[in-house]
């Protein structure tokens, strides 16, 4: 079953044509890493599958619903976090996840229950009441994380989820994304570390907007006759 | 709803725990107000004229007595004839000059009206017509004692004009309503499109965009409490105007309230405007600086008079809110313009208000 089933997609800015044509599926609770140099298109293939941008041309279903005319309820039910920590600074931990949760319409009571059992899995409810500007880096990505799960959604978009922080917070960021993903949540990834690209089920890398390869990190090692995925994405960046 | 209000919230979270910010806010109004009040004076004292009294009869020395006693002229010299005038603009610093023309008292007794030529040194606008407006209250105080002693009624200086309203010229009455234009200019379309902006750049908007509330909510959100803040700083304003400045107000408070919050949505629909179209803080800055802020200064005639202006540029100020506003609270506060009384300017402004914000507000959801 496939929750993620883009068709063509097609994203046009005057003459420059930033993602052409790219089909894919994506099977639910899968981990899937989206590759690509930085400028091949990654961003925006990803901004136009959570609605943030409109298609030139193409169709997308996420999490069953078409992208054209569906978005409402497509934005119900995806997350997103950044690659730029973008929570609010000024506001407490406990304040940005109450406001995140409140736009999504989340139930006050649900809401507090749901924000206390994730300060607890992530051993945050010290930090509950500190500004998010004075924590460390490495727990704000995991905050960014958990509130973009407050509300359930079935996909949650990370675009280079573990840019700037040490080895060892990213060995942790993964722990949590394989124990989402073995809840049904699909997750789909864009990185620029390739040891993490091991880490996913599949991947695909993407080159000056198009979708060049997919498939397991594997397969694609035997097909391309190469050792490593870095060697894999330089070999094909560069061709 | 209760989405929209999560934002609210959020939005005050963050004005208040902005120190700075706010402090600056707050006191800019109060700084303004004060250094306009104290520092910039329209009063003249002494101002240099010469005189040319080609009647030299027993009105004409009258009204040069008139002249010289209302402490706000020095006569510097006693003119032959008119070439001499051109002389004394550039050799003895006048600033105006004044031709009584023969026949001057028997003008007003038989014609009843004589004639006075004024000439100003428009070099500076500003000095030339406040002086300009010293004689001519001169002038009409002349021809009251003048008709009071002879018993008519009926004579005249043909450039006589009445000075009812601030007739001191006090130069912060003449302030208070530009600034609080200003003021409101300032913190509603500024500081809300900046944040806005500030939210782009910090990747935070996007972080919204892909919830589920609508565009629109998140502006207004951002805008309402920056609302309230220019509210705020418009109370203050009239508070220290009316209590350090002893600024009357004639017309009713709540009146000038009501216009106050009237514009104040005009200014909040071109925040959101200037907010849609602007990717960076610098954007905002530059397109509400360019846009918004200079021609609110010289085309609203609080710092320049509108009517020594070129046709097409009192055509242009026209179509800034900001003029009808500035004219709308002036009528209040020093003429105690009633509701009535103020009605044209309230449906100009009510509509460039509808008109604004309907525009700003269809821009948003562009994407």
């Amino acid at each position: 079953m496939y929750t993620i089933v883009v068709e063509n997609l097609t994203k046009k800015f005057g003459p420059f044509t930033a993602v052409n044509n790219i089909s894919f599926s994506i099977k639910k609770g899968e981990i899937f890493g989206f590759l690509g140099a930085n400028g091949a298109g990654k961003t925006t293939a990803m901004k136009m599958m959570c609605g943030l941008l409109l298609p030139t041309s193409g169709t997308a279903k996420i999490a069953g619903y078409d992208l054209a005319t569906q978005s409402k309820l497509i934005k119900k039910n995806i997350g997103y976090m950044s690659q730029r920590f973008s929570l609010y600074d000024d506001l407490t931990v406990y304040e940005n996840m109450q406001l995140f949760g409140t736009i999504y319409k989340i139930e006050r009571k649900t809401l507090k229950q749901r924000i206390q059992d994730s300060l607890n899995e992530l051993n945050m409810n010290e930090f509950s009441n500190e500004l998010v500007r004075s924590i460390p880096l490495g727990w704000k990505q995991r905050l960014a994380f958990a509130t973009a799960l407050l509300h359930r959604p079935q996909i949650v978009f990370l675009d280079e989820p573990t840019s700037g922080v040490d080895p060892i917070v990213r060995r942790e960021f993964w722990g949590l994304i394989y124990k989402t993903a073995a809840t049904g949540v699909t997750i789909f990834v864009t990185t620029h570390y390739m040891d993490e690209a091991e880490y996913c089920e599949r991947i695909s890398i993407m080159a000056e907007g198009e979708l060049k390869l997919i498939g397991t990190p594997t397969e694609l090692k035997e097909k391309m006759n190469v050792q490593t995925i870095d060697d894999l994405f330089v070999k094909f960046v560069n061709r | 709803m209760k989405a929209f209000l999560a934002i609210l919230q959020k939005e005050f979270i963050h004005i208040l725990r902005d120190r700075v910010s706010l402090f600056l806010v707050l006191a800019m109004p109060i700084a303004l107000i004060l250094l306009f009040g104290f520092t910039i004076s329209t009063e003249i004292k002494n101002a240099k004229i010469s005189i040319l009294d080609q009647s030299k009869d027993s009105q004409s020395k009258q009204l040069i007595e008139n002249i010289t006693a209302s402490g706000y002229f020095q006569v510097v010299n006693f003119l032959d004839n008119e070439a001499e005038i051109d002389h004394d603009f550039k050799h003895k610093q006048i600033k105006i000059a004044m031709i009584i023309p023969p026949r001057f008292e028997e003008s007003l007794a038989v014609e009843r009206i004589a004639s006075i030529q004024i000439i100003n040194d428009v070099s500076d606008i500003n000095i030339a017509s406040i002086l300009n407006n010293y004689l001519r209250a001169v002038f009409n105080d002349f021809v009251t004692e003048y008709n009071y002693q002879n018993h008519a009624s009926e004579n005249l200086i043909s450039i006589v004009t009445t000075m009812q309203y601030n007739p001191e010229l006090n130069s912060v009455y003449m302030f208070v309503p530009g600034i609080i234009t200003l003021i409101m200019i300032i913190i509603t379309a500024l500081m809300s499109s900046i944040t806005l902006a500030r939210e782009k750049e910090t990747n935070t908007m996007n972080m919204m965009l892909i919830t589920t509330v609508k565009k629109i909510n998140i502006a207004i959100g951002k805008v309402i409490p920056y609302m309230f803040l220019s509210l705020i700083s418009t109370i203050f304003i009239l508070l220290i105007s009316v209590f350090v400045f002893q600024m009357p107000i004639k017309g009713s408070i709540w009146l000038l309230l009501f216009l106050c919050i009237i514009f104040m949505f005009t200014a909040a629909s071109f925040g959101l405007l200037i907010s849609a179209v602007s990717k960076t803080q610098l954007d905002a800055m530059m397109v509400t600086m360019m846009g918004l802020f200079l021609p609110t200064v010289l085309l609203s005639g609080f710092l320049f008079p509108l009517d020594n202006m070129p046709l097409f540029f009192q055509w242009l100020a026209d179509i800034f809110p900001a003029k009808w506003f500035i004219i709308a609270i002036k009528d209040v506060m020093l003429k105690g313009a009633t509701f009535m009384e103020t009605g044209k300017y309230l449906l100009i402004l009510t509509g460039m208000s509808v008109v604004m914000v309907g525009f700003s507000l269809s821009q948003i959801d562009k994407r």
